[in-house]
Formats: structure tokens, sequence, C-alpha cells
């Protein structure tokens, strides 16, 4: 695909994409959007008391209501998902693993996605560190609202109040973190210059091959190639700063 | 090129009005969350369990008043549909004044209008702790933080979540704006067990009260409500330990839980969130001036 950027020869670049995701993956992720917003959403009108007008009566039953039919599909999704396409699913678990070139990123991320300061970032997989810094938090905040969630429906009165208690608690704590991560996620992806191609492949499960090999190298190269390629990278930023 | 520009003013505009709303989370004090303080203006009802005689005319006349269903036989707790209920103490004979009326302790650090999501439960200017049953959404956050376990659900629909909360609420629909007022089952009560007065007032009868009943040999009469939960609006003359009773010795766990998750967690929670906003909405904008698109592969 060519992109004529300012209208001249010079600025037509050409796009050539790869596959990233599978048609079930971007379902899947997608579904589990449209179930996490008006779950946030919900779960918001109940947590802040500017909101408290929306939570009285019949608003207020309407949007438990709303809660709890989005978080029954919140909750099964993964599990479809992993009914579906398991082996993709263990395969996607593995990549979100964390590993040593992780603080490496971390360490330049700041520099190279704010001031667009390209230092040599340490080669990533099909996920970066950021996008398994998501993925961690998704997935320990799925399994901690779901379990705390279902006492809450179904344990009134029959679990001791105390843990009640702390079940409401940690389901706060765990819906702060999970909106506070959905919100960076967001901006990464929909807002975020260098992070153009995330949106992209996740609504058509292509990205461009530059793209992969600036942000996933790893996956692009293959992790021989791509650790070759980042020590030419630093071996050259420090001869450039000498 | 410029449908592009125009999808980044837009864009712009979008995250601009998005921090200046949920800024105001952040702003907003959660002043429902904060528990009141005994004033002069408050009123309480005081019972006497050495002159308690088990009649029951309390719990009738709290249906009648309330217009609450009867029960098919008697409960053994307090529900969302039995608001006063007399009980019997385990192991004392009828001789030994063995009664005691449960009903809504009307605490002045009530965690159930401190957990109650929607406004529906509430502190009256007068101590007691009000219900507005229109603004209820059926949480029931108020039946699991209550140190004595009064609030009750009614009309339950465990997959909908669709209930109302029902508890004791001091009669208030028979309030005065001013003066001490009425309560059905201090009206009804033919030993004087129950008294309704200003609470200052209840408490100076009280003291004297258990003097006299220690002077007639009840070793263990005690006042029961004067501080716990920062004060009671229903004082108890206890002729026995409160656990005899049925009473927390010490009800300040789930307030003091109620306390730090509305007074310190959630805050804490909604600075986060706006902290988040707000950290993002500023990256939009250092971005913006460090990283050109036309540089970007």
């Amino acid at each position: 695909m060519t992109v004529r950027l300012k209208g001249t020869e010079r600025d037509v670049v050409t796009i050539r994409w790869i596959p990233k995701y599978t048609t079930m993956e971007r379902l899947g992720h997608w579904l589990h959007t449209a179930t996490f917003v008006p779950l946030a959403i919900t779960g918001l009108i109940l947590y802040v008391p500017l909101l408290q007008s929306l939570a009285q009566g019949q608003a207020g039953l309407f949007v438990r209501l709303v809660h709890r039919i989005t978080a029954l599909l919140f909750g099964l999704l993964p599990i479809l998902y992993l009914i579906i396409e398991p082996r993709r699913f263990i395969m996607s678990i593995r990549e979100f693993l964390f590993d040593k070139d992780d603080i490496g990123w971390v360490m330049n991320a700041f520099s190279y996605y704010l001031l667009g300061r390209h230092a040599a970032m340490p080669p990533q997989g099909r996920f970066n560190t950021g996008e398994k810094m998501n993925g961690l938090i998704m997935c320990v905040t799925w399994i901690v609202l779901g379990v705390t969630g279902l006492v809450m429906w179904f344990g009134k009165g029959i679990v001791p109040a105390g843990f009640f208690q702390w079940m409401v608690l940690i389901h706060d704590v765990a819906m702060i973190a999970a909106v506070c991560m959905f919100l960076v996620h967001l901006f990464l992806a929909v807002a975020h210059p260098l992070m153009w191609a995330g949106l992209v492949s996740m609504r058509f499960g292509v990205t461009s091959t530059a793209y992969a090999a600036e942000h996933h190298a790893r996956w692009y190269y293959g992790p021989k190639r791509a650790r070759q390629l980042y020590e030419e990278a630093k071996k050259k930023a420090a001869e450039a700063s000498h | 090129m410029e449908n592009n520009k125009r999808a980044v003013v837009d864009r712009r505009g979008f995250l601009k009005l998005t921090g200046v709303g949920l800024s105001g989370f952040v702003l907003q004090p959660s002043d429902q969350a904060f528990a009141s303080t005994l004033g002069e203006e408050e009123v309480a009802i005081l019972y006497d369990a050495s002159k308690c005689i088990g009649c029951r005319a309390c719990e009738e006349a709290c249906k009648e008043c309330n217009n609450l269903p009867p029960e098919p036989v008697h409960p053994s707790d307090l529900s969302a549909i039995t608001w006063n209920l007399i009980k019997q103490r385990k192991g004392v004979g009828q001789s030994e004044w063995p009664f005691f009326n449960h009903q809504c302790m009307h605490c002045t650090d009530a965690a159930c209008v401190m957990v109650c999501t929607t406004g529906a439960l509430y502190k009256d200017k007068k101590g007691f702790v009000a219900v507005d049953e229109d603004k209820c959404n059926g949480c029931g956050y108020c039946t699991q933080f209550c140190p004595f376990g009064v609030p009750d659900l009614k009309d339950v629909n465990l997959i909908t979540g669709e209930a109302k909360v029902g508890k004791c609420i001091f009669c208030c629909q028979n309030q005065p704006q001013e003066g001490v007022g009425r309560v059905a089952c201090v009206e009804a009560c033919p030993t004087g067990a129950l008294t309704l007065d200003w609470r200052e007032s209840q408490l100076e009868v009280a003291r004297d009260r258990i003097a006299q009943l220690k002077a007639d040999g009840y070793s263990k009469a005690m006042l029961y409500g004067e501080s716990e939960a920062g004060g009671l609006h229903r004082l108890s003359i206890l002729l026995d330990e409160p656990s005899a009773y049925g009473l927390p010795v010490d009800p300040q766990g789930p307030i003091t839980f109620s306390s730090v998750w509305q007074k310190i967690i959630q805050p804490l929670g909604e600075v986060a969130l706006g902290a988040t906003v707000l950290g993002v909405i500023a990256a939009f904008f250092v971005t913006r001036r460090n990283i050109r698109m036309e540089e970007v592969e």
C-alpha cells in the first residue's frame, strides 16, 4: 500500500503489511473492550459520589443489572476464547511472560515514548513490555474482579460479613487499577503517534513491516538477528555520543 | 491530510473535555462518608431491660405503624419486615428479666450510612438513621457492614439484584421538625421499659437507674450505647454483659473498616483515576510537541 504524505513524489511511502492477530484474537479483544467499558462506567457510577444520583432507585437498579450482565460476558469471554483457540491462547500467554529485556525497555520507555528519542530499545516479541504490563494487570484484575464480584453477587448472607467487606474493598482497588491501565492503553492505542500501527493491527489484523521491525524486532527478525541488530544500534549510539 | 488534521483537533477537544470532567471526581468531596458528631438536639430511645416483661406490644405497634406485613411464625431475628423484636436471653429464668428488645441502634458513626451507594440511608439531624426507600438500589452493602446486623433486604431477586432495604426508621414519618417526637414502640410499651427523650436527658436517667440497680444487687448492670459506635440513639440498660444479649462488646470493627474504605481508599482511588487522566492528557501534548508524525516509520 502506498501513502502520499505531502503530495510530492519524494513523500510517497510504501507500507508492507504482515499478519499479527487472528480474527478470533481481534474479535475477543473488541468484545472484551465492549464489555469492559460499560462495566467500568456502571462500576464508577456506584463508586464516585459525583455520580450518586445515577445510582439511585430504578436508575441504580438498571445500572446494577447492566453491571451484572456485562460482568458475565466479561468473565466468560476469555474462557470462550481459550476453548476456540487453545494453542494460540497458550502461545500468547507464553509471549506475555516477562524477561530481562523488559527492564531495558522500561528504562528507556520514558524518553522514547514521551520525548521521541529513538535510542536503541531492547528487542521485543509480538507483545512489548507495555503491552505485557497491560496484559498482566488485565489478567490479574480479571481474576480478582471475577472472584470478588461473584462473592458480592451470591455470597451476601452466606459468607462472613468481615470477608464480604474485604471483597468489596478489593473489588474497588482492582477496578481502579484496571481502569487506570485501560486509560493508558486507550491513549497509546488511539492518540500516541509512535503507536499508530497498534490500532491498525487490532482492527485489521496486520501491521507494517517497518513498525514490526522497530517495535517487535524479536518477533519480526527472530531472537538472534534482533539481538545482533540491537547490539549494533547500541554500539552506533555510543560512538555517536563520543 | 486535511481529514487527519480535523481528526487531531477533535481528539484534542475530546481529551480536554474528558480531563475537565474527570478532574471533577478528584475535587468532589465525598461528604456522605463523614460521620456526624453528637448534637444537643438529638433524641434517643432508652430501653431498660429491667422493666421489660416481653409482652411484644412494641413489635405489634411497629408493624402497624410502619405497615409491615406479618410473619408466619415469630422470627428469630430482625429482618426487612420486622424492625422491632423481643428476644429472650438463654439460660435466664422468667423472674430475672430475660427479655431484650432488638431494633436499629441508630449509631452516630453509622457504617450503613457510610457505605450506602445511593444516599438512601441518611442521618437525620435528630441523630437517628432514616431510609429513603425510593433512592435504594438494593446493593445491600448496609446489610454487610452494620455491626449489629440490622438492615436487611426485602423483595430480593438474586439474579437481577433487585431489592429494597428495610430497617427501623425511628417512625420518621411521625417525627416533627422540632421537639422530641413520637415513636410507636415507645408509645405502646405498658411498663415504661422503652422511653423517648433528648439523648442527654436519657443518659442522666440511665446513670441514675443503673446506680439504683447496682444498689439492688444487679452488680453487672450497665449502660450500652453511650460511646459505642460514636454513641447510639437507642440506649440500653443491661443487667449482664452485652454478649449475653447478643450484642457486640465492641462494634467498632466494621465502622473503622467502612471509614478507612470510604474516607481513605475511595478518595485515593479517585485521585489515582484523576491523576491518570491528567497524566494521559499531559503525555498527549508532550508527545505532540516532541514526535512528528512525518518522521514516524
